[in-house]
C-alpha cells in the first residue's frame, strides 16, 4: 500500500472518529478509564471486561472507540495513585511509584503528575504514528497465511507470554494449557457435541472469558490488596499550570530517554502477550543505567517518571497492532477487547483491513484524537480524580464486588457464572501467591477456539500428519521461534537448579505481580 | 508456602486427571471429519497432568523447609472480612437478586466493617442499586438477576 494511500485512509479514519457520536463516546471512555485507572483493584483489563457487555448495543466502531479510550484513560489514571498515594492503580505504573511518590512527598506532586501525563502522551503519539505506517503492510503479509501459519503464530503468541513472564516457566506453560482447556468447554464447533461439561447443562454454552477475567483480576486482586494491608494515605493533589510549564522546560533533556522508552515500549507491546508492564520496568531500568543522574534514581528524579510512562503508553498502543492485523492480542487488555470483536460479529485477522475499513481506520483515527483529548482531561482534572481515593474502603470493596457481579452476570445471563467468578477469584488469589502467572491463562482462554480450529484444519490439510508444519517455511520459522522462547528460560532454570544443588537450596524466582 | 505449593500441585494433578477422563468420553482419534472432538482437550489435559506432576515432584523434592506461612499471621482477619461477604453476596444475588441482595450486602458491609453512620448506610445502599436498576433495566434493557423473591413480587410467578 502506498504512503499516499495510508494518508488518505488516515484522514478518512480521523473523520470517522471525529463524528459527534464517536467524539462523545471517546470522551466518556477516557473519563471512565481514568477513574478505573485511579481505583485500586480495578485496572484497564477489568474495566474493559466490565464495560464489554454494555457495548452490545453500540455500532462496532463506536464500541471499539469506547473500549480503547477506556484503555488510554486507564493508562493515564494509573499514574495518579502511584504518584499521590504510592499505590499503583495498574501493574504497569509500579515503576512510576519509584520516583513519582518521592517527588510528591517533596512537595512537588504537580511536577511528577505533569511529567507522567506529558511523557505518557508523547510515548503514545509517536507509537500511533508507527502504528499507522506498520499496521497495513503487516496485514498484507498476514493475508497470505493459511491454517498452519496461523497455528504457528498462535503458538508463538503463547510462547512469548510463557517465556517473557519472568517467573517459573513450568507454571507459565501449565497456565497456558489450562486456559486452552477451559476454552474447550461447551459445544464443539465441528461435531456439535457438548464437551468437557461434566453433564452440567449451563456449561454447554461454554465458560465465558469475561467471567473468568473478572474473577481472576477483579476479585483476586481485592484479596491480595487486603492481605497486604490497605493503607490509603495520600498527598494533597494540586496541579497548577506553572507546574506544567516548569516540567515541560525539563523535557528537552530527556530526549534519549523518551526515544528509548517509546521504541522499547512499542516493540514489546507488539510482541504478543507482553503488554505495558514489562515494558515500563525495562525502560526504567535502562534509563537508570544510561542517565547521567542514574545514581539518584529512586529519590525523586523526574526522568525516573518519564522513562516508565513513555514505555507503558507506547506498549499500550503497540499491543493493539497484532490484535488488529493478525487477531492476536498483544496484552491481556487487548485480549479482552478481542473478545469484543466476536460479540460485535467481527472476525479479527488480516481481512479486517479490507472488509471493515470504517472500523479499523476509525479506531486508528480515534487513537490520535483520544490521546490529545485525554492528556487535556487529565491535566485539568487531577484533583477530581484523586478524590475517588477518599471513598472509604468500607464502601469501595463492596462496590467493586457488586460491579464485578453485574459484569459477570451480563456476559451470559446465568447465575451459575457468579459462582464461577467467585471460584476464579479464589483461584486467582492462590495462583498469584504461588507464582502461577494469570495472563497466559486468560490469553489462552480467549484464543482457544481459534487455536483448535487452526490445528484441526492444518491436520486435515496434512491428512493427519503433523509433518505439514515442516513443509511450510513461514510456519516452521514461527514454530522454531516459539520453541526457542519456551526452551531458553527452561534451560536457564535448569542450569540455575544444577548450580543451586551444588551450593544453596534452589529457590524458584517469584513471578512479578501483574 | 511450601505446603501450599505441594497442595496446589496435587490439586492440579487430580483435577487434570478428571479432565482427561472427561475428554475420553469423546472420540479422540482420527474421524471422517479430521481429528475427533475429544482430540484437543484430551492432549491438553494430558499436558496439564504431566506439567503439574513435574511441579509436584519438584516441590516434594525441595522438602519441607521452614519458610514463611502462606498467609501472613495478621492477614487472616482482613482476608476473612472480605472473602466471606463475597461468598455471601453471590448467594444473596442467587436468591434475592442483584438489587435487593446488593443493597443488603452494601448496607451490612458499610455498617459492620466500615462502621459508617446509619444515615450514610441508608443513602448509599438505596442509591446504588437504584442507579444500577436505571442503567441496566431502563437504559440498556439488560435484565439483571432479580432473585426468586423480587421475581414473584414483580411478575407474580
Amino acid at each position: 500500500m502506498s504512503l499516499l494511500g495510508i494518508f488518505h485512509d488516515l484522514l478518512y479514519g480521523i473523520g470517522v472518529a471525529a463524528s459527534p457520536t464517536n467524539l462523545f463516546v471517546a470522551a466518556v471512555g477516557l473519563l471512565l478509564g481514568t477513574a478505573i485507572g485511579v481505583l485500586p483493584g480495578l485496572g484497564g483489563t477489568n474495566g474493559i471486561a466490565l464495560l464489554l457487555p454494555l457495548t452490545f448495543r453500540l455500532q462496532p466502531t463506536s464500541a471499539i472507540i469506547l473500549l480503547s479510550s477506556v484503555y488510554w484513560g486507564a493508562i493515564f489514571g494509573g499514574a495518579i495513585t502511584s504518584i499521590l498515594f504510592n499505590i499503583p492503580g495498574e501493574p504497569w505504573s509500579v515503576a512510576t511509584t519509584f520516583d513519582g511518590h518521592p517527588l510528591a512527598k517533596q512537595g512537588k506532586p504537580g511536577i511528577a503528575l505533569a511529567a507522567a501525563f506529558t511523557s505518557s502522551f508523547i510515548g503514545a503519539f509517536i507509537s500511533i504514528v508507527l502504528f499507522t505506517f506498520f499496521a497495513p503492510p503487516l496485514a498484507e503479509v498476514a493475508l497470505k497465511f493459511g491454517p498452519p501459519e496461523n497455528f504457528a503464530v498462535l503458538l508463538l503468541a503463547f510462547a512469548t507470554i510463557a517465556g517473557l513472564e519472568g517467573g517459573d516457566p513450568l507454571k507459565s506453560v501449565l497456565m497456558t494449557l489450562l486456559g486452552l482447556l477451559l476454552g474447550t468447554v461447551g459445544f464443539d464447533i465441528v461435531s456439535g457435541s457438548p464437551r468437557m461439561t461434566f453433564d452440567v447443562v449451563a456449561l454447554q454454552s461454554g465458560i465465558n472469558f469475561i467471567v473468568i477475567a473478572i474473577g481472576l483480576f477483579g476479585l483476586g486482586e481485592i484479596l491480595l490488596t487486603v492481605e497486604e494491608g490497605l493503607r490509603l494515605e495520600g498527598v494533597r493533589a494540586r496541579l497548577s499550570f506553572r507546574d506544567v510549564w516548569e516540567t515541560w522546560k525539563l523535557f528537552p533533556r530527556y530526549v534519549w530517554t523518551i526515544i528509548r522508552g517509546t521504541a522499547l515500549g512499542f516493540w514489546i507491546g507488539v510482541l504478543p502477550g507482553t503488554g505495558a508492564t514489562p515494558a515500563s520496568f525495562m525502560s526504567y531500568g535502562l534509563a537508570r543505567q544510561f542517565s547521567p543522574r542514574g545514581h539518584r534514581f529512586g529519590t525523586g528524579e523526574v526522568e525516573g517518571v518519564v522513562a516508565p510512562e513513555t514505555a507503558a503508553h507506547a506498549a499500550g498502543i503497540g499491543a493493539l497492532l497484532p490484535m488488529i492485523t493478525l487477531g492476536i492480542p498483544g496484552s491481556p487488555t487487548a485480549a479482552v477487547m478481542l473478545a469484543g470483536f466476536f460479540i460485535w460479529g467481527l472476525n479479527p485477522g488480516p481481512l479486517l483491513f479490507r472488509e471493515q475499513r470504517e472500523f479499523v481506520w476509525g479506531l486508528i483515527g480515534s487513537m490520535y484524537l483520544a490521546n490529545v483529548i485525554g492528556v487535556l482531561i487529565v491535566l485539568t482534572m487531577v484533583p477530581a480524580f484523586a478524590a475517588i481515593n477518599r471513598i472509604p474502603f468500607g464502601i469501595l470493596a463492596p462496590l467493586i464486588v457488586i460491579l464485578s457481579s453485574v459484569g459477570a452476570y451480563a456476559a451470559n445471563n446465568q447465575v451459575l457464572d457468579l459462582w464461577i467468578m467467585l471460584a476464579s477469584g479464589l483461584a486467582g488469589y492462590l495462583f498469584k501467591k504461588l507464582g502461577y502467572p494469570l495472563a497466559p491463562l486468560v490469553v489462552a482462554l480467549v484464543l482457544g477456539d481459534m487455536t483448535e480450529q487452526a490445528l484441526r484444519q492444518s491436520l486435515i490439510m496434512g491428512q493427519g500428519s503433523p509433518a505439514i508444519f515442516l513443509h511450510r517455511p513461514i510456519a516452521l520459522t514461527f514454530m522454531a521461534a516459539a520453541l526457542a522462547l519456551v526452551a531458553l528460560p527452561a534451560l536457564r532454570a535448569l542450569r540455575r537448579q544444577a548450580r543451586g544443588r551444588r551450593g544453596a537450596a534452589p529457590a524458584p524466582a517469584p513471578a512479578p505481580r501483574g | 508456602m511450601q505446603r501450599g505449593e505441594l497442595l496446589m500441585a496435587l490439586g492440579l494433578v487430580a483435577g487434570a486427571l478428571l479432565l482427561v477422563r472427561e475428554a475420553l468420553r469423546l472420540p479422540i482419534a482420527w474421524t471422517s471429519a479430521g481429528p475427533g472432538p475429544g482430540f484437543f482437550p484430551f492432549w491438553l489435559a494430558v499436558g496439564v497432568t504431566i506439567v503439574a506432576a513435574v511441579i509436584l515432584v519438584r516441590a516434594w523434592r525441595a522438602g519441607r523447609r521452614r519458610d514463611e506461612p502462606f498467609v501472613p499471621p495478621g492477614a487472616w482477619k482482613p482476608l476473612a472480612i472480605v472473602f466471606f461477604p463475597m461468598v455471601a453476596v453471590v448467594a444473596l444475588i442467587h436468591y434475592l437478586g442483584i438489587y435487593l441482595g446488593g443493597a443488603l450486602y452494601l448496607a451490612g458491609y458499610m455498617r459492620l466493617v466500615g462502621r459508617h453512620r446509619w444515615a450514610q448506610v441508608a443513602v448509599v445502599s438505596v442509591a446504588l442499586p437504584l442507579v444500577l436498576f436505571l442503567i441496566f433495566e431502563r437504559w440498556f434493557l439488560m435484565p439483571m438477576p432479580k432473585g426468586l423473591a423480587l421475581e414473584w413480587f414483580l411478575y407474580g410467578r
